[in-house]
């Protein structure tokens, strides 16, 4: 066998069976298939281009989706950009907060409905990007903190902020659609305190 | 001797502590002060429930069979060699 077939099959192996991860995470970037299949596309041939510069035996999925996000704000032509400098201590007061005001609407159980849970994917798509990708990467696809904060080449307390800060506005909008939707137990007292960002 | 919190401690590391980020010790102090205090218990059962919710946000059941064929014949255009012989 040849050196560039072994390294193919290594490829293969190694790269290419991400390839529907990496499509998800490419599909909560863009927002669309027809540009989410582009980027899936560039992704896997830049990574087949630069496959001689991974490291063997590291998380290859963590370096693809490194790739797809430079991809995608490479081909997007946006800065490095979107500044977020909130405090991961008072968001997690500020769930705390929320959670106590869902109780006084009579939500506490609100994500355990489906009409809730059914809204999900649209307040995930209304989040800003620079929470939406930290939410998508941990919520959705499992990564740990420090994996994150290696994709998107920032410090792991800005990985945090970014991703208690995204958990809130989520809860927020679904919390205010669980109300806009009637969700709320007739007669309780309305409590909107801590439900808007 | 476990490190004992109070519940201004817990709720500034829910987060921390639902995503399993916490030092092993200071998880197994947050797990025994939400077990025994039911403020806490009630604030975790939400979270918990919340994040169950994102995971329905997944699309799991994507099917990429076609782009990966488009993949694949991008890449070989690039010289890639099935290693199938496909």
């Amino acid at each position: 066998m040849t050196e560039s077939r072994r390294t193919d099959g290594e490829f293969e192996t190694e790269a290419l069976r991400h390839l529907p991860e990496v499509a998800r995470f490419a599909r909560s970037l863009a927002g669309n298939d027809a540009d989410a299949d582009d980027l899936v596309q560039d992704t896997f041939l830049t990574a087949y281009r630069q496959w001689h510069q991974y490291e063997r035996g590291t998380a290859c999925r963590a370096w693809l989706f490194t790739i797809c996000r430079n991809r995608y704000y490479r081909v997007r032509e946006r800065a490095q950009r979107q500044v977020a400098t909130d405090d991961p201590v008072l968001e997690s007061l500020a769930a705390a907060e929320l959670h106590r005001s869902a109780q006084e609407g009579g939500l506490s159980d609100a994500f355990e409905r489906s009409e809730v849970r059914e809204a999900v994917q649209r307040a995930m798509a209304a989040l800003p990007e620079v929470y939406r990708e930290v939410a998508v990467l941990v919520d959705l696809h499992d990564q740990t903190y420090e994996t994150v904060a290696t994709i998107l080449q920032v410090p792991v307390g800005t990985v945090r902020s970014r991703l208690f800060r995204a958990r809130r506005l989520l809860q927020g909008s679904l919390l205010a659609f669980a109300v806009d939707a009637g969700l709320r137990p007739r007669g309780a007292t309305p409590s909107t305190r801590g439900l808007a960002s | 001797m476990m490190e004992m919190l109070d519940c201004d401690a817990v709720m500034r590391q829910m987060w921390d502590f639902l995503d399993g980020e916490l030092p092993l010790e200071r998880m197994r102090a947050l797990e025994a002060h939400i077990a025994m205090c039911e403020r806490c218990s009630g604030h975790a059962k939400f979270e918990r429930s919340f994040k169950a919710a994102l995971r329905t946000a997944r699309e799991d059941g994507a099917d990429s069979t076609a782009l990966g064929a488009r993949v694949l014949a991008a890449l070989r255009r690039e010289g890639f060699t099935d290693p199938r012989g496909a």
